[in-house]
Order: structure tokens, then C-alpha cells, then sequence
């Protein structure tokens, strides 16, 4: 009976592998950091609300985030090593990608953050101590730069890419159009001379053959989701969408107000607007998003409020996830133009960045022409900013993650509206309290980075560096 | 009177036919009587006479008197009583043998099976045992054996699941002990292979000093279970019990004044949820609001199941009425356990054998799902020579179901269906016919479809198979070579095989989606075996010395594998097959084998029967660990001493032993994949048919070593006052060092914890058990086993040097409980409200209690009057905290009966005037330490008079002035049974040997601190009611 084994033997595991492949690294990366289909963030910019409770993202009651971001760091790193080990650049020049986009979310949401000490557990570091938010950008703008310079013909051979299928020329344009994006975030500091954002930015802008951008939406950083178990949109069949989530109402009035077609691909009619026609304007309806959660509750009982569109939850593809989309891009060097940053025509990049933000909500040509006709749309230079901003603004809905906040975070633009059922006193927060762990397993690293930030409180309404002039 | 018995000798006959036929072959009866006297000549009544080696037995009358039939193979009877020594006479042809019984100081010379399958005295033992006897579990049946031994057992903590065929957690000095069949380590802990019919005792050996020889499994105590054999003779036995469930102990009481909605508005427009549907809240309108205007006499609104206005089209209104004030009682059904097992056993001079039949039959409260349990067993053991003799044991069981319900909360959990989140407008009735007429197949028939299942649909249509096949057994050969000499080798093997299917419809709601249909496959199977051989070899020098030693070697295998298959979607609606799959199917696979192998020895060391030593050393190596870390040695050593066998005690004290032990115990399992000492990659997802790895967040040091036990226990066991009162009091500590322990690490080092040693946790307790007989009369006895225990584990020291691990402090309790969403409070603790009239959310965790109960405790009293035997057993635990889902989502969905109240009126009337008890902060600040403790407050509060509407705080809050964290102190009345043993007289004129019958009830009170639900579970994920179980029992032997 005695069936006694050699113990080398039973020292293999025969259910996972101990080395990787980088392209299969790559595509459990790719999945998540492309995946930026976030109700919370469209519930804290005004576009959606949520009716089954007073949520913190809309009332602005959130307090603590968490660091999740750095599990995907992990997987960078070994994408990283994995790319050194079989000694192929293109999975490099990816890695420092991913690992700025990270990096760039992480102190987005928090200020100061681990970097330049972080991800070494493997070296025995586990009290990474904390980077400034400034030195961090400079890094990223520079990796980036480095990221870009790396992708060649002669890099190797990108697999197991399901974003852009190897194509090491789209990776460049996501690449240098993710530089223009980290660099119009930091507008508040245009006037910095050592950081020179303007430079920079031009520096970019100017040379196409170096740097080559986004050219339309067939460039987009998307993740396009495929009707099989645990590859569909993250939202189809949601139960909470289907039921407890409807239009905001400074956002309706403005889509209503600018006649934008979009309004009928975001939101479904009213149940009093039922039987009109589903292109009526008046079959929909927002509801504050700083009302009291009863009344607005009370608002739909009464058979108004506009519901999320159906197919965000009832269509498995529905629409693809941006990491970065050609609309973002547009508006970003539409506002340069229009901030003078750069020599480029500002109107133009506007009209771009409109049209290709509803030809991908699948708005017709007429149609867009139509709406770009409307004197209340052109481009005027008084009105730039605000006409830029609100555009980009629609054009985040459900998508992109929390830039819709960030970059109304930046710029005030569109105004959010505040009421007495604001959770937080400051009213809108600016950041995110640090983890709970990080004051059990980080403590001292944490609080030097608080002291030098914001005198030593972590604060939602603290302000980050970046939001500094 | 006599009427009577041959009414219920005449119920065993219709009941169990087997007997007539099988009563022809047993031999010509003989008859004794006699009388059993005590040491001052008075009579003893209720005394037990056995005829030995069957379990044919009669009990003396109220002189003492006793008559009892036997046939001529038996020739040994055996007279017991309790406090006395058991006597034990030949009978040889005699027809009249009166008997003198003596008060047993000692009855610590019986002896106990301990680690290894060693049969060892108990008054030789340097550590904490504890027997119960097997007839225990067969009266008043519980689904499971373990389930039957809560309360019983100092030390031993049991919580017992509310829910069809759930595992009981079982703890034992705060862990899992191993359980042991016959001398073989079952380590899969299947609790339910193990059929009560067939156990003859269980012996626990409370720490790992008792233990030590089984090496890391047995670092947490075991459970020694020795199953039953024949003897002399043939006897046939029959058991039967049934087991009703006819009422709950606890069961949710909810509101049945409000209906389905939100803010106290609902109209059914198509079972999405949403719009007028109120989005699957119970804060709907009024219930059973009279209105004269409307045929019914009351307010009617569209409901599910309105009929259709064939012209317009529309649902015509119907009374919205609180017809579903039944639906618990309704919908569930009455449950049942039906246990049946024949036995038969022979035997004579040269070996036994026995064999035996089981099934367990239980219904469960849901309808359509059930539990069938069956087992058939061989035992038996026969003398091959003078010098060698076998045993060997095969059992094979089979565990069976289409379908048990899915418990954890969630639309998958009937009572979430049921009561929690359906307003008694709904009678659960009218959902009978659970498909749409025209949709069969592929829509449920719902008032809800987007958020709840009909739980009809969900108990006919949505069907979890379980069947797994057990196989388990061993065989023994034992070589005496001479007086001093033995070699024992024993091999045992454990195996299973299950298949899991879970079979779920179209239209089925899991949370957060609605099912395509789908068909899931779950396969597995593990083969354990087990072989030892021991050579024994004791030796007297003198009078007063003997040595005693065993030496042995061990191998033991174990070989996983498990299958799993899932399709996306189905094709065909119903059709629950693979192929059936709309999308490509998924699935996965794994494979593990793991080996221990060792050797050991004890010495045993024995001066003039009163003063015992026992060392024991054993060395193992693992294919857990890496190989150059994976061989590690265990000794223990224990010390016992009859001190009343050696010097003379004062006059209460009869008898008096102290014991202890020490043992090093080490494990060099870190979980229960094998593997888990080796870093590699996950899958993770597969992409449109690209596959990916992933590299896990937990970091593995290389150089990881066995985590190490060091136990120290100390006892007495002392016996007062002629035997009528007995104590057993142990003390233990262990100390749990190089401690294999996930650390956590900041998330921003890449990686959410290490495997590393380190760490010191101190486990301590005390364990008591009390026996006594109060009264002893002469057709009357009361007798009370008490047992008290109390358990915790201490931080000692921190890895790393840290003053801290995680959120425990060194030196505090380990088994806190943290909350993370807690709102603030003042340091008086009342709510802190914000501007917003919500209270504000507390950014720091918050301890709300402990897991661990202060302390548990256990009392059984026996009475035996004549014929009659009443029994009832109380148990709790007496402190901890339990977190109640239950409660909170009723406050929640609006369903608790706390939110009838005048504000949920206002609500509906769309006032807000619902002021929270809280106060606002008007000045002053605080400053907090970065754990949340106040440094330095200065605040200055006034009440909050802020009136919001109360739906909203509800739902908002989940009732804030509530915590949901409740006392999980509890006492239960466990079990009552009265039995009534048939007479020998009366039995003489039937060809039984004997027959009992029981009335017996099992769960049948509760005192606790927390409404809606049963804390003997330990947990609430919204439980299943708690039900009162009461049946009979007959057992009848010839």
C-alpha cells in the first residue's frame, strides 16, 4: 500500500507555470488597464445619478481609496522582465507605458505616491517611501518619451496584444497622445519655467515623424468587448444600471440646450415620454444630482427622469473602453491651441474632436453636421474654454475613467452643482484620503508625504500639487 | 400496563418484518434472576445487567431485583451501575446470581484509544481526554455526527449550520482537530461519511501533547472515532429514528404593512424594477388601506399578476393587500430525517465480524430538495494463529442529492426571495406556476425579474446535484511474537469521488446579472492512504517497574483532482448538457500530491501503578515544504501520577491524579493546495481565445521552514465523596512560534503580503468537566455532567519586531473584528450628523467586538426512573459578537417591523421628518493618532435637528442607529429524551433480547440577545430559520 514518491518529484507544480511568456503577461495587462467603464466617476461629474442610496460619489461623501493600482504595477514589472529576459524592447517600451499610465492614475487620485521606491517588494522593500507628485510627472514625460523612442521596426515582435494587434505604430501614437494628455492636466503650472509644459508640448505637437499622434478613432486606446463569459461589457447586465441609474439634470439641459444628438444614445425616454418620439428632446429628462435622494426618487415614481440608454446594460459589446480615445485627443490640442501653447487651429481640433466623439456614440454624418452648424456650437475664442471643456466633458460619458473629473478638477469647467446634501463640507473633494493599510504598514513613509503636502492631514479637500498654480 | 408493551412489541413487529423469519435460527433460552445489593446490603435499583458481548441488558427493579433471558452461547454477564465498580460474573449454568457491587473510586482503569490506535489505561494518560460513548448519537439524531457531539465535549466548539446539508465549524482549543477512523487520519474532514450507528466511541484528545504521534495533522487534538465490531454470538439489532422539524425556532419577523415600492408608490409595469416598480425596495405604499370607491374595498394599484384590460391593453388594478402575511409558512415545507440502520454481528473463540446498513433520509424545508445518505459497512477481526490476528474495516457511503438549496446571501438564497425583499403584497401562492405562459422556459414568472427569483422557480428549475461516493477502511495485522514482543502493521486508505452539477435556467437572477442558462460541472476525487508499521516491546524489572516501548515507521499519499466545466449560455432552454453551450465552454483543471513520510517512538515508563512517564519523538518529511526545509522532529513527553495511590488522603477525596504534558509540534502544510511554497504564475483571463498569466500578489520567501507548537498542558482528575462527585480540571498553553504567516505588506511594494515565519501567538484556556449523582435512591437516579471551557489566542510577539500585526496590538486578543464602515461618533459614542442631516462616515476602522466567546459550556442530566430514562442537555456560549446581515438589510429593504412607525408615513407623504438621534458638530476641532484614537478634541456639539426623510436615511445608512455587530451569547435547550426500556419480563415472552423506545427532541429552546436569528451558526449571511427537530426512536435487538 506504502506508494512512496521521490519528494523532487512532488515538487513541481502541475498547475502553474513558473515562467511567463511576456505577450501573455501583456494581455491580462491590457484588459485592465484599458477596462475605464466607471459609474462612480460619472456619478461624481454630474452626468449620471443613482437612486438606491445617498451614493458617495455623487454627494461627494468618499473618503479613502485604495492602491489596487499597484497589483497591476506587479504585473508590469514582470512584463518587464519577462520583455529583458527575451530580450524584445517592444514589450519594454510597453511596460514603461503602462507603468507611467498607472503611476499617472495613482497620483491623479491621491497626490504624492510610491514610485520611484515602489514595486520592489522583490528586492525586500516594503516601506517604499513616497515620490512628490512633481517628480513623478517629470519621470513619467520623460519615460514616456523614452517608451516612444524604443518602439521601432527592428524592436520585436508585439503578441498577444488585443488592443492594437502588434501594430508598433499605433502603440507610438497612444503613447505620445497619452504625453499630450499628462501634460495639459498640469495647465495650472503652464506658467513654470523649469517644468516648461508649453515646450514640451509643442515639442510634440511639431513633429509628427518623432512623434507620431492619434489620427481618428480607428487609433483609439479601446478595449473592444466580445459577447463571451468575462469578455463583455463590464455593465451589460446590470441590474443596479437597469434600474437605479438615470440622467443627471445639468447634463440633459446642456445636451438639450445644444440640440446634441447624443442625448438619444445616452439615455432612454422618460415614463411620461414614452410615446414620443425617441429623437424628442422633451421625452427626456435629468434629475439633480445635489437634489435630496427622496426627491428625486419621487421625481421618477412620477414618471420622470431619463434612464441610462438600454444598451449600456442589455448590449454585450455595446461600445468599446478608452484608455484614450481620438476625442480626448482633439480637445486636448484644441485647448493648447486655444491656450496658446501651440501654433495649431484651435476651432479645428474642436470641430475634430465633436465629430469623432459622435460618430464613436454612433451619431450619423448629418446629423453631426447638423449639430456643427448651430451658431451655439462654433468655436468662438471668448468662449473657448468653456465650449472645449463641456465637449470633452459629454465626450467622457461612461469611459476614460475619472478624466471627466479631472479635468473639470483642473479647469471648473462645467460647474458641478452643490447643494446642502453634499456630504463634504469643502464640497467638491480634490483627492482621495491614502489607503487604511498604508498607515498600518506604511506609516512613517505616509505621513512624511502628508507632512509635505498638506501640513501633515490627509484631506479629500487637500490640494495635490498639480492643482497649485 | 401490559397492554401497553404488547402494543410496542407489536409496533417493532409491523415495522420491521425482517425479524420473524430471521428469529428461527437463535438457540433455546435459559432465564436468570437475582438480586444487586450495594456495599451496606441495600438494594440497587436501575442497576444495568448485560449479558456481555451483545447488547442484550435489563435493569433492576426497585429491589434490586433483576431477571434476564439468554441463550447457551453467552456465559458472561456484566453488572453496572454509576459510581460503582462494574462486575463482571460468569454465569455457568447458574439460575440465580445475586451480586454485591462496590463504589468505583477508579473507573480511570478503563482504557481509551489514543494517537496511533494505541489502547492505553486512562489513568496512565499526562494529558486531557475526553470519551463519549456512540449510543449517545443514535437516539435523538442530528443530519451529522458532529453536529450531535456540540455541548458534550469541554473544549470542543461546534457551530451548528441552520441550512440542508452545510457543514458544522468545528474548533477544538481554537482549531480544526483530526479526525481519526480506526486508527486512520480521515484529513478530508467530510463529516458526513461517518454513520452514528456504526460508532462504538469517540475519544477527543484535547491538544497536540495527546496527538503528537500523528505529527502536523494532529497539532490540533483529534477526534479518535472507533467503530463498532461483533462478539460472541449473533445478534441482530435494528435502529430506527424519525425526526420531525414542525416549527422554527427562529425565523425573520418582518412588517407586513407595507408593500412593494419606493417612497410609498408602486405600479407593476413589466418586472424590469424600475420607473413606478420602485426598484426592488420594500418602502411601498400602505397595505390593506380601505377604500369604498374601488369593488374590493380596498386601494388597488397594477400588480404582477393584474389581469389585462383586452381593450386597452393595460393592467387593471387590483387590492393592494397583504395577502403573503403567510408566505414563510406557506412556501416552506415541515423538514424530516428518517434514519434506519440493521446491524448484524457474530462471532465466537476465534474472531467477529460485523455488518451494517444505513440510510439517512432528510427532507428539506425547501420543497424539492433533500439529502440521502447511505452506508454499508464490514467489520470484523479474526485470531489466524496464536501469535497473529487481523482486523479490517470497509465502509462505503454514498451522499446524494439533485438538489440542496445555495445559502449565502443573495438572489440565490431563498429567504432573500421569500421575505426579505418581497412585500407580503406578493402571495408566494400565486407564484406556483413559475414560468410565463407562452415563455416556458425562458422567463420566470415574477413580480420581479431584474432583482429576485420566484422561489418556486428557483427550487423546481435551479438544481444543485451533489453525489460523492466514499470509501474508507483499513486492515490490521498484529504478530505476537512472544510475552514482550509485538509487530502491529496497518494500512488504511480514505477515498472519494464527487460529481457537482449545478443546473440553472434561463431568466435565473444571480446577483448582478440574469442568467443566459447555463449548465455547470464539477468533478473530483482524492485517494489517501495511510500505512504504519509498529514494533512494541514491553518489559517488567521488579515488582514495581515496567518499561514499555513502540517504535514505527509511516507513509502517507494523497492524490487530488478536480474538473470543472461551464457553459455560456444554452442554446436550448433545459437542456443541461455542454454541448449545449452558446458560447465556447470554459473550464479547468488541477492535480495534487502531497507525502508525509516518518518515523517514530515512544517509551513508556511505569512505577508501582501510579506514577506514568511517556516520551514520544517523531520526525517527518513533507513534500510541502522545499526539500531542503521539509524534515522536522516532534518530541512530547508526559508525566501522570495517582498521588491517592501513594500517600493517604484526607476523607472526601477517593481519589486524586495529576497530569502533565509538554509537546513541540510542528506543520509543514502552508494551506491546503500543496504547492503553495512555490511562486509561480495564475491563469487570468483568456481574451476572444488570447490566454494570460498573472503573477499573484503574495510573495513567498524560498527558504520557508515548518511553523512550530509548543503545548503545555497541566490536570487533575479527582473523585470526592464515595465517587458521587468527579472533577477534571485542565489548564492549557500553547505557544504557536516561526509561524507560517501570510504578512501583509504596503500594497505599493507590488505585492499585498509575504510568506514568511514569524509571529508568536499565545493559545490559552481552561477546561473543565464535573460529574456527580445527586441522588441516588432506590428507584430513582439523577445524574449531571457539566463541562465549561474557555478559550483565546494572544498576540505575543509581532514579525519583524513590530509592536503591531495588521490591526492587533501585541498582547490583544487576536479573533477582533474590525469594521471599516462605521460612521463617527462622539466620544460618548453618539452619532455625529452631518450637514446633510446623514451622519458622517468614520475614515478609521473601528473594533467591534470579538469572535470568540468568553466561554462555552455544556450540561447534560440523566434521570432514570424504573423503566424510564429522561435526559436533557442545555449548551451555549456565553460572549463573542456576531454581525447580523440579516438585521441590517431588513433595515435596509424595509421590512424590519421596527420602520412601521409615523416618519415612514411622512416619508410616503413626501415629508421629511425624520430628525436622527445625533448631534452636530458647531465648533473645535479634534486631532486623531493615525489609528483613529483622539489626541486632542476640543469639539463642541448641539443636537442635530436636521429632519430628513426616512426612507432615505434607511436606505442610506442601513439604519445607522444600529451597528449590526449584536451579542452572540446564547443557551439552548439541545436535546430532551425519555426512553423507555421494555422489560426483560416482558420481553422473555418474545424472542427480543431487547427493545426501547424514545420520545426525543432536539433544538428545542433558545435564549439569546439577537432577534431574527439563531447565533449557534456563528455566522449570518441571512440564515435559513432555525428549526425545532422532535421524533422517536426504537431499537430493538434479538
Amino acid at each position: 500500500m506504502a506508494a512512496c514518491q521521490s519528494f523532487e518529484d512532488l515538487q513541481l507544480d502541475p498547475n502553474r507555470p513558473v515562467q511567463a511568456e511576456p505577450s501573455l503577461l501583456l494581455t491580462a495587462i491590457e484588459t485592465n488597464a484599458f477596462s475605464s467603464v466607471s459609474t462612480g466617476a460619472a456619478l461624481a461629474s454630474r452626468q449620471l445619478i443613482f437612486t438606491n442610496s445617498t451614493s458617495d460619489n455623487q454627494y461627494y461623501g468618499w473618503q479613502r481609496a485604495g492602491f489596487g493600482d499597484y497589483d497591476q504595477l506587479r504585473q508590469v514589472l514582470k512584463l518587464e522582465e519577462e520583455a529583458e529576459r527575451t530580450n524584445n524592447d517592444s514589450y519594454r517600451a510597453l511596460a514603461i507605458f503602462f507603468r507611467s499610465h498607472y503611476i499617472l492614475k495613482l497620483t491623479n487620485t491621491f497626490g504624492d505616491v510610491p514610485f520611484s521606491n515602489a514595486v520592489k517588494g522583490q528586492e525586500g522593500n516594503f516601506l517604499p517611501s513616497y515620490d512628490s507628485q512633481e517628480s513623478i510627472f517629470i519621470q513619467v514625460l520623460e519615460d514616456l518619451k523614452m517608451a516612444n523612442a524604443m518602439l521601432s521596426s527592428e524592436s520585436g515582435q508585439i503578441l498577444g496584444d488585443i488592443i492594437f494587434n502588434g501594430d508598433q505604430m499605433k502603440w507610438k501614437r497612444l503613447i505620445n497622445s497619452l504625453s499630450l494628455r499628462t501634460l495639459i492636466s498640469l495647465s495650472i503650472k503652464e506658467n513654470n519655467s523649469s517644468l516648461n509644459i508649453i515646450g514640451k508640448f509643442a515639442e510634440i505637437y511639431n513633429d509628427p515623424n518623432t512623434y507620431p499622434l492619434m489620427r481618428g478613432n480607428e487609433d483609439n486606446g479601446a478595449l473592444r468587448y466580445l459577447d463571451i463569459e468575462g469578455n463583455r461589457y463590464p455593465l451589460f447586465n446590470s441590474n443596479d444600471l437597469r434600474t437605479a441609474y438615470y440622467l443627471e439634470k445639468s447634463f440633459v439641459d446642456r445636451l438639450k440646450a445644444k440640440n446634441d444628438p447624443r442625448l438619444f444614445s445616452f439615455a432612454n425616454q422618460t415614463a411620461n415620454g414614452r410615446d414620443l418620439p425617441e429623437n424628442d428632446p422633451n421625452a427626456y429628462e435629468g434629475l439633480g444630482g445635489a437634489n435630496p435622494l427622496a426627491e428625486n426618487t419621487n421625481q421618477i415614481l412620477a414618471g420622470n427622469g431619463s434612464p441610462i440608454d438600454s444598451r449600456y446594460h442589455s448590449d454585450p459589446e455595446n461600445q468599446p473602453s478608452l484608455l484614450m480615445g481620438y476625442p480626448e485627443l482633439a480637445f486636448t490640442i484644441a485647448e493648447a491651441a486655444h491656450r496658446g501653447w501651440i501654433n495649431a487651429d484651435a476651432s479645428a481640433y474642436y470641430n475634430e474632436g465633436i465629430r469623432a466623439s459622435m460618430s464613436f456614440n454612433g451619431i450619423s454624418e448629418t446629423e453631426i453636421t447638423n449639430y456643427l452648424n448651430q451658431s451655439s456650437i462654433s468655436f468662438n475664442q471668448a468662449e473657448g474654454l468653456r465650449l472645449i471643456l463641456e465637449e470633452k466633458h459629454t465626450s467622457f460619458f461612461l469611459n476614460t475613467g475619472w478624466e471627466s473629473f479631472y479635468n473639470q478638477r483642473r479647469t471648473g469647467i462645467p460647474t458641478f452643482s452643490l447643494s446642502t446634501q453634499i456630504i463634504n463640507p469643502g464640497g467638491i473633494p480634490k483627492r482621495w484620503m491614502y489607503p487604511q493599510n498604508e498607515i498600518q504598514l506604511n506609516l512613517s513613509n505616509m505621513n512624511e508625504a502628508l507632512q509635505r503636502q498638506f501640513n501633515g492631514q490627509d484631506d479629500i479637500n487637500g490640494e495635490m500639487w498639480l492643482l497649485r498654480p | 400496563m401490559r397492554v401497553f408493551y404488547k402494543i410496542i412489541a407489536c409496533a417493532c413487529l409491523v415495522s420491521f418484518w425482517t425479524i420473524v423469519s430471521m428469529h428461527e435460527s437463535f438457540g433455546q433460552s435459559k432465564v436468570i434472576t437475582g438480586t444487586v445489593i450495594d456495599e451496606n446490603s441495600q438494594p440497587i435499583p436501575g442497576a444495568t445487567v448485560l449479558l456481555k458481548g451483545t447488547s442484550t441488558g435489563v435493569v433492576t427493579d426497585l429491589n434490586g431485583s433483576y431477571r434476564i433471558s439468554y441463550t447457551g452461547d453467552q456465559n458472561i454477564l456484566r453488572f453496572t451501575y454509576i459510581g460503582y465498580q462494574a462486575i463482571e460474573e460468569s454465569i455457568n449454568n447458574r439460575s440465580v446470581i445475586d451480586i454485591l457491587l462496590t463504589p468505583d473510586v477508579t473507573d480511570l482503569e478503563s482504557v481509551v484509544v489514543t494517537a496511533l490506535g494505541v489502547e492505553k489505561s486512562v489513568k496512565s494518560l499526562g494529558y486531557a481526554v475526553q470519551e463519549v460513548d456512540g449510543e449517545r448519537f443514535t437516539k435523538a439524531r442530528e443530519p451529522n455526527l458532529i453536529n450531535s457531539l456540540t455541548g458534550q465535549i469541554a473544549g470542543l466548539q461546534i457551530n451548528n449550520s441552520t441550512a440542508l446539508f452545510q457543514d458544522p465549524v468545528i474548533s477544538l482549543r481554537g482549531a480544526t482537530p483530526l479526525i481519526v477512523i480506526d486508527g486512520i487520519p480521515s484529513t478530508e474532514n467530510d463529516f458526513w461519511k461517518i454513520n452514528a450507528d456504526d460508532v462504538e466511541s469517540i475519544n477527543v484528545l484535547k491538544g497536540a501533547t495527546a496527538s503528537a504521534l500523528y505529527g502536523a495533522i494532529g497539532k490540533n487534538g483529534a477526534l479518535m472515532i472507533t467503530t463498532k465490531r461483533g462478539s460472541k454470538g449473533t445478534k441482530v439489532e435494528i435502529n430506527s429514528s424519525t425526526m420531525f422539524q414542525p416549527s422554527y425556532l427562529v425565523i425573520p419577523e418582518v412588517q407586513t404593512t407595507y408593500g412593494n415600492g419606493d417612497n410609498g408608490q408602486y405600479a407593476y409595469v413589466d418586472g424590469s424594477g424600475s420607473g413606478t416598480e420602485g426598484f426592488g425596495w420594500i418602502w411601498g405604499p400602505r397595505l390593506d388601506v380601505p377604500d369604498p370607491t374601488t369593488a374590493s374595498g380596498f386601494v388597488e394599484r397594477p400588480q404582477y399578476n393584474s389581469p389585462i384590460d383586452p381593450v386597452t391593453g393595460e393592467r387593471i388594478p387590483i387590492p393592494f393587500i397583504s395577502r403573503g402575511r403567510n408566505n414563510i409558512k406557506n412556501f416552506f415545507q415541515n423538514g424530516l430525517i428518517s434514519t434506519n440502520n440493521i446491524n448484524v454481528t457474530s462471532g465466537n473463540e476465534m474472531g467477529s465480524y460485523r455488518l451494517s446498513a444505513s440510510h439517512v433520509y432528510q427532507k428539506g424545508l425547501v420543497p424539492n430538495t433533500d439529502l440521502n445518505n447511505t452506508s454499508f459497512s464490514v467489520a470484523g477481526g479474526y485470531k489466524l494463529s496464536d501469535k497473529l490476528t487481523t482486523d479490517a474495516s470497509l465502509t462505503y457511503n454514498r451522499q446524494y442529492t439533485n438538489n440542496f438549496p445555495e445559502t449565502p446571501y443573495g438572489p440565490e438564497n431563498y429567504l432573500y426571495n421569500l421575505v426579505l425583499w418581497t412585500g407580503t403584497d406578493v402571495d408566494v401562492r400565486n407564484l406556483r406556476d413559475y414560468w410565463v405562459p407562452g415563455q416556458e422556459g425562458f422567463q420566470q414568472k415574477h413580480f420581479n425579474n431584474t432583482y429576485y427569483n420566484n422561489p418556486y422557480f428557483q427550487a423546481y428549475e435551479y438544481l444543485r446535484g451533489y453525489h460523492k461516493d466514499n470509501t474508507f477502511g483499513q486492515f490490521k495485522l498484529d504478530y505476537k511474537a512472544n510475552e514482550d514482543l509485538n509487530f502491529t502493521l496497518r494500512s488504511g486508505i480514505n477515498m472519494y469521488a464527487l460529481d457537482r452539477t449545478d443546473k440553472e435556467p434561463k431568466s435565473y437572477v444571480k446577483y448582478g446579472r440574469v442568467s443566459r442558462g447555463n449548465f455547470y460541472i464539477y468533478n473530483s476525487a482524492q485517494i489517501n492512504m495511510n500505512t504504519d508499521f509498529i514494533m512494541s516491546y514491553k518489559k517488567s524489572i521488579g515488582e514495581n517497574f515496567v518499561i514499555n516501548t513502540n517504535a514505527g515507521a509511516s507513509n502517507r499519499f494523497i492524490r487530488f483532482r478536480s474538473e470543472s466545466l461551464n457553459t455560456d449560455g444554452l442554446a436550448i432552454p433545459n437542456f443541461y448538457n455542454v454541448a449545449n453551450s452558446e458560447q465556447p465552454l470554459s473550464g479547468s483543471n488541477r492535480l495534487t500530491r502531497e507525502q508525509i513520510n516518518s518515523v517514530f517512538g515512544t517509551v513508556d515508563f511505569e512505577f508501582m501503578n501510579a506514577i506514568f512517564m511517556t516520551i514520544t519523538g517523531r520526525n517527518d518529511w513533507v513534500s510541502t515544504l522545499p526539500v531542503n526545509n521539509n524534515s522536522f522532529f516532534y518530541p512530547s513527553v508526559t508525566l501522570a501520577g495517582t498521588i491517592s495511590d501513594l500517600i493517604t488522603m484526607p476523607k472526601p477525596i477517593d481519589f486524586l491524579k495529576l497530569r502533565t504534558g509538554w509537546s513541540r509540534v510542528s506543520d509543514g502544510r502552508i494551506s491546503s493546495n500543496p504547492y503553495s511554497h512555490i511562486q509561480a504564475y495564475t491563469p487570468g483571463i483568456n481574451w476572444g481565445g488570447s490566454p494570460s498569466l498573472v503573477f499573484p500578489g503574495a510573495l513567498i520567501n524560498p527558504e520557508i521552514s515548518p511553523e512550530t507548537s509548543d503545548s503545555f498542558e497541566v490536570g487533575l482528575d479527582t473523585r470526592l465523596f464515595g465517587g458521587k462527585l468527579g472533577i477534571d480540571l485542565t489548564y492549557f498553553h500553547i505557544k504557536d512560534f516561526n509561524n507560517i504567516i501570510s504578512v501583509p505588506v504596503s500594497t505599493a511594494s507590488g505585492f499585498t503580503t509575504r510568506l514568511e515565519n514569524g509571529a508568536v501567538f499565545t493559545r490559552k484556556g481552561w477546561e473543565l468537566m464535573l460529574n456527580t449523582t445527586p441522588i441516588t435512591r432506590a428507584d430513582f437516579s439523577w445524574s449531571i455532567g457539566l463541562n465549561l471551557s474557555t478559550y483565546q489566542r494572544y498576540l505575543t510577539e509581532s514579525f519583524d519586531g513590530s509592536d503591531r500585526f495588521g490591526n492587533i496590538m501585541v498582547g490583544e486578543r487576536t479573533d477582533q473584528i474590525f469594521s471599516n464602515s462605521q460612521y463617527q461618533r462622539t466620544p460618548e459614542g453618539r452619532l455625529i450628523i452631518g450637514q446633510n442631516g446623514f451622519p458622517i462616515r468614520d475614515p478609521y476602522q473601528r473594533m467591534m467586538g470579538h469572535v470568540n466567546p468568553d466561554f462555552i459550556l455544556g450540561i447534560q442530566n440523566t434521570f432514570n426512573y424504573k423503566n424510564f430514562q429522561l435526559g436533557f442537555g442545555f449548551d451555549g456560549r456565553i460572549g463573542g459578537t456576531i454581525y447580523s446581515l440579516t438585521n441590517e438589510k431588513m433595515w435596509w429593504g424595509g421590512t424590519h417591523p421596527g420602520t412601521v412607525n409615523q416618519f415612514r408615513d411622512d416619508a410616503n407623504n413626501g415629508i421629511s421628518s425624520y430628525i436622527a438621534n445625533g448631534v452636530v458638530v458647531t465648533g473645535g476641532s479634534v486631532r486623531f493618532d493615525d489609528f483613529g484614537n483622539i489626541l486632542e478634541d476640543t469639539r463642541t456639539y448641539a443636537e442635530n435637528e436636521q429632519a430628513i426623510d426616512y426612507i432615505a436615511w434607511n436606505k442610506t445608512t442601513l439604519n445607522a442607529n444600529y451597528t449590526h455587530y449584536f451579542d452572540a451569547s446564547f443557551i439552548k435547550l439541545r436535546e430532551v429524551s425519555l426512553t423507555y426500556q421494555v422489560p426483560s419480563m416482558v420481553l422473555n415472552r418474545t424472542f427480543l433480547q431487547s427493545a426501547s423506545i424514545s420520545l426525543v427532541g432536539r433544538n428545542l429552546l433558545l435564549w439569546s440577545n439577537v432577534e431574527n436569528i439563531d447565533p449557534d451558526s456563528g455566522v449570518d449571511n441571512l440564515q435559513t430559520p432555525s428549526v425545532r427537530n422532535v421524533g422517536f426512536n426504537v431499537n430493538v435487538s434479538f
